[in-house]
């Protein structure tokens, strides 16, 4: 059994062939967690839900939505952001 | 609402947050014409969906399926581009643009090549790896002849 420290699903898990021909299991580190909308929580499409090591391989576009308020906002939230913009700026 | 000339802030897609202007229209349908023009805005003249602009109080005179060049002069005349803080692409921004544009369809080009080429390249490695091993089979023997010479 493993360690109740260790029992957290949030941990990333690989597994590692030993020299002795065991298949070992090492816990690296944790997962990372869905990106959310800055204002209504929801998880945001287009963002990978990857290692930092990897993400910082992906390219930029890679990473987040190609839109105004790609990484931070949904995209209704997004629109709704700015139909407000365009309505303040307008008056 | 979406009439010709209506000038309109997009809200979806990556041009979103962009101003454009009403070109063309079809009856009945969901899709306008629409353009910055790219110079002055960065929207491409292409389709949009009514349902992903939003229109502004705004509008210029301009005929149907008026040029990108008509458009821009219709908004040095009513001062448009004041009125909404439009700044336009300068020159170098529209040539960096425009080189862009040209290696994305040159390496688009480019790609059906390379993969023909590979193709090629496979039949060419399978046959060549036969010849070899045919090689190999005649090699050996001349090998073992040659030991058996240094033996005696």
């Amino acid at each position: 059994m493993v360690r109740r420290s260790l029992r957290s699903r949030s941990l990333r898990k690989l597994r590692v062939r030993t020299p002795g021909g065991r298949t070992a299991q090492r816990f690296k580190g944790r997962k990372n967690a869905v990106s959310k909308c800055a204002i209504c929580k929801k998880p945001l499409a287009g963002m990978p839900k990857v290692t930092d090591a990897t993400l910082s391989k992906l390219s930029k576009s890679q990473r987040r939505p190609e839109r105004p308020f790609g990484g931070n906002l949904c995209s209704s939230c997004s629109r709704r952001e700015l139909k407000r913009r365009l309505f303040e700026s307008v008056q | 609402m979406f009439e010709i000339g209506r000038i309109c802030m997009k809200t979806a897609g990556r041009e979103a947050g962009k101003y454009c202007v009403v070109v063309a229209k079809e009856k009945d349908k969901e899709f306008l014409l629409v353009t910055g023009p790219k110079a002055a805005t960065k929207v491409r003249r292409r389709k949009c969906n009514y349902r992903h602009l939003e229109a502004t109080p705004y509008k210029i005179e301009i005929a149907e399926n008026a040029t990108d060049e008509d458009v821009m002069a219709a908004y040095e005349k009513e001062g448009i581009m004041a009125k909404l803080k439009i700044v336009p692409l300068t020159e170098e921004q529209m040539r960096l643009s425009a080189e862009r544009a040209e290696k994305h369809k040159a390496a688009k080009a480019a790609e059906p090549e390379a993969h023909e080429h590979k193709a090629g390249h496979k039949h060419e490695a399978k046959e060549h790896k036969a010849e070899k091993a045919k090689e190999h089979k005649e090699a050996k023997p001349k090998k073992t002849r040659a030991k058996k010479e240094k033996k005696e």
